[in-house]
């Protein structure tokens, strides 16, 4: 086979999914060439235990479209590296008991040298990107889902041989691996720019950057990015697509709405751009997937609509010396910070740290989709000027407001404390906290008889009625004076999708009431 | 002593005082005490502990020196995506 043809993978190189069990003597047979000098099959077999729990049996559930392409695109990589004659893998789907047969990967090459090393390559390459899901049932007679090995779930593990590095010769080594040059992006537009030339498209294929978010921020700054030509994107973003994502969201189809974003999005921008190589986490950015992520990339994108998590990425990008470019928006407004080692930081503007809930989200306060569109695109252009070393950005936050057609620079200096190795690291005192802060539904409030609190406002609270006993104080009134909260052994407090309450809570026990709770996820509009 | 300041509003701040900038005579001499006249005047649910100010487009301290012909943004936070 030749590197021309590669976008089609002949029978000789397969990847499938199988409902049913793999037929290894029939895989194994497709794989005589008169050029191969041997072959070598890997095995993949469910164990009983995994990180302490007896497992039973488990199912394998795959995300089919992209598992395949993935799949294949795995095999190609490893024909062009090792120069095989052959390649196939089988997963199962399904489920699967004690020793049974999970995966199969075969090789045959004219040496033995290549096939050990492309069977060893497909295996590792299969686990950590092929997106599959893994529910385990244990002995106990509960059952936990394994999100697929690509979302590495403890930091602790050192992390494999980077794909990135995979994609990256992928990239350079073969660039016209993806069939003829005419369906690939074209870069001299941008190479014809003072400051950008081949040196700098270098640069960017170079270039690894994580997005956090794959919303009305993440869509844009990652089409953009993509059709650049940076060379590893890797998409985090735990939610499916909703059909209210769709105005702002414009990447996206209606009728892929209850997918995972950031599958979906992969896919298109591999459409966009086949040379970037994509990574995907269907998962939330907590402390310990940045901890993973932040230091394997050169510049993290914040396209997220949570405070918390804006710190979050703040502080980790602090931590490792890694740039991060911060937006967010309201209603009309959007406001940007460049944050740069070295320079001034969240913590620096906001050294409060405020509270999700108190300024409203998307949700709560509405938005138009160029808005964050807007942000978005500038995000990536910021990630741009990073990575090709433009004229540098200045410390401060960008503020833009579209309807009154004003942009503003505020300059931040660095706080004084803010020194670059810890100033800005420091926790927020009140963020530890051994009770959670959230209750999952009403029933558990009752039982614990706490008096619950609707802090909506009052068309918010009469247009949907909680259909339980409550007092009703919308939470700017009960902000200013927490003495009005009616004496109870507890509260918990309810809005409509759970962050002002939990603004309220934390402000409860701040104030030493060590009892207050929010409804998680709120009660709807 | 009266002085001469050109107010600029975002965000919630912005829609709770229904202008986006006004100019004000005060008696202020430091960004907090300005912020509590306006907040008395416009009903402005954030507490200055929420917010930040920028003098002349320098973020600054709530107790910095004010001076006439001061611009003088009040910001909160905004969290959207």
């Amino acid at each position: 086979m030749t590197v021309q043809h590669t976008n089609e993978v002949s029978a000789a190189f397969e990847f499938r999914l199988s409902e049913e069990a793999i037929d290894v003597p029939a895989e194994q047979a497709t794989l005589a060439d008169p050029g191969a000098g041997g072959y070598v099959a890997f095995e993949g077999w469910v164990r009983d235990h995994n990180e302490g729990q007896r497992v039973l049996r488990l199912a394998y559930e795959a995300y089919p479209r992209l598992a395949i392409a993935e799949g294949r695109r795995i095999l190609q990589e490893a024909q062009q590296r090792f120069g095989l004659k052959s390649a196939r893998c089988i997963h199962r789907t399904g489920l699967l008991d004690i020793g049974g047969l999970a995966v199969w990967v075969g090789v045959s090459a004219p040496h033995r040298g290549e096939a050990f090393a492309a069977c060893r390559y497909i295996i590792d390459e299969v686990k950590h990107r092929v997106p599959l899901w893994k529910q385990e049932f244990y002995a106990d007679g509960a059952s936990g889902w394994v999100n697929c090995e690509r979302c590495a779930t403890a930091p602790s593990v050192p992390a494999p041989a980077t794909p990135h590095q995979h994609e990256h010769e992928h990239a350079h080594v073969h660039p016209h691996a993806h069939g003829n040059q005419a369906s690939l992006p074209n870069y001299a537009r941008q190479e014809a720019l003072p400051g950008v030339g081949t040196a700098g498209q270098a640069r960017l294929a170079a270039a690894r950057v994580l997005i956090i978010g794959c919303g009305g921020l993440g869509v844009p700054a990652a089409t953009y990015l993509a059709g650049a030509g940076i060379g590893s994107l890797t998409l985090v973003d735990p939610d499916v697509l909703e059909p209210t994502n769709l105005p702002r969201q414009v990447a996206y189809a209606a009728a892929d709405c209850g997918q995972a974003k950031a599958l979906l999005l992969a896919e298109r921008l591999r459409t966009l751009n086949p040379r970037v190589g994509l990574h995907t986490h269907v998962a939330a950015a907590d402390a310990a997937l940045l901890e993973l992520l932040v230091p394997r990339h050169d510049v993290v994108v914040d396209c997220t609509d949570r405070l918390a998590v804006k710190f979050a990425i703040n502080d980790a990008a602090q931590r490792h010396g890694i740039p991060a470019v911060l937006a967010s928006v309201h209603q009309y407004e959007g406001q940007l910070q460049v944050v740069r080692p070295g320079g001034s930081c969240l913590r620096c503007v906001w050294p409060q740290a405020p509270r999700d809930g108190l300024v409203g989200n998307c949700a709560e306060a509405g938005v138009l989709g160029p808005v964050p569109g807007l942000l978005g695109t500038w995000q990536a252009f910021e990630v741009l000027r990073l990575l090709l070393r433009l004229e540098a950005s200045r410390d401060g936050v960008l503020t833009v407001d579209l309807l009154g057609g004003q942009t503003r620079f505020l300059h931040a200096p660095r706080a004084p404390e803010c020194s670059s190795a810890h100033g800005c690291v420091r926790l927020p005192a009140n963020s530890a906290s051994a009770e959670p802060l959230e209750l999952p539904d009403l029933r558990a409030a009752l039982d614990r008889g706490l008096c619950i609190v609707d802090v909506r406002n009052a068309d918010e609270a009469a247009a949907n009625p909680l259909a339980v006993p409550h007092q009703h104080l919308p939470m700017d009134r009960l902000l200013q004076d927490l003495g009005q909260l009616p004496p109870a052994a507890g509260w918990l407090f309810v809005c409509a999708r759970g962050l002002r309450s939990s603004a309220v809570a934390a402000a409860c026990r701040e104030a030493g009431h060590a009892t207050a709770y929010s409804l998680a996820g709120g009660a709807g509009n | 002593m009266s002085h001469h300041y050109t107010l600029h509003y975002f965000a919630v701040l912005r829609e709770q005082a229904g202008c986006r900038e006004e100019q004000l005579i005060s008696e202020a001499i430091t960004p907090d005490a300005l912020y509590a006249e306006v907040r008395a005047r416009h009903g402005f649910t954030l507490d200055a502990a929420f917010l930040r100010v920028a003098i002349n487009d320098v973020f600054a301290d709530w107790h910095a020196p004010l001076r006439t012909g001061d611009s003088i943004v009040f910001i909160p936070p905004v969290a959207g995506g």
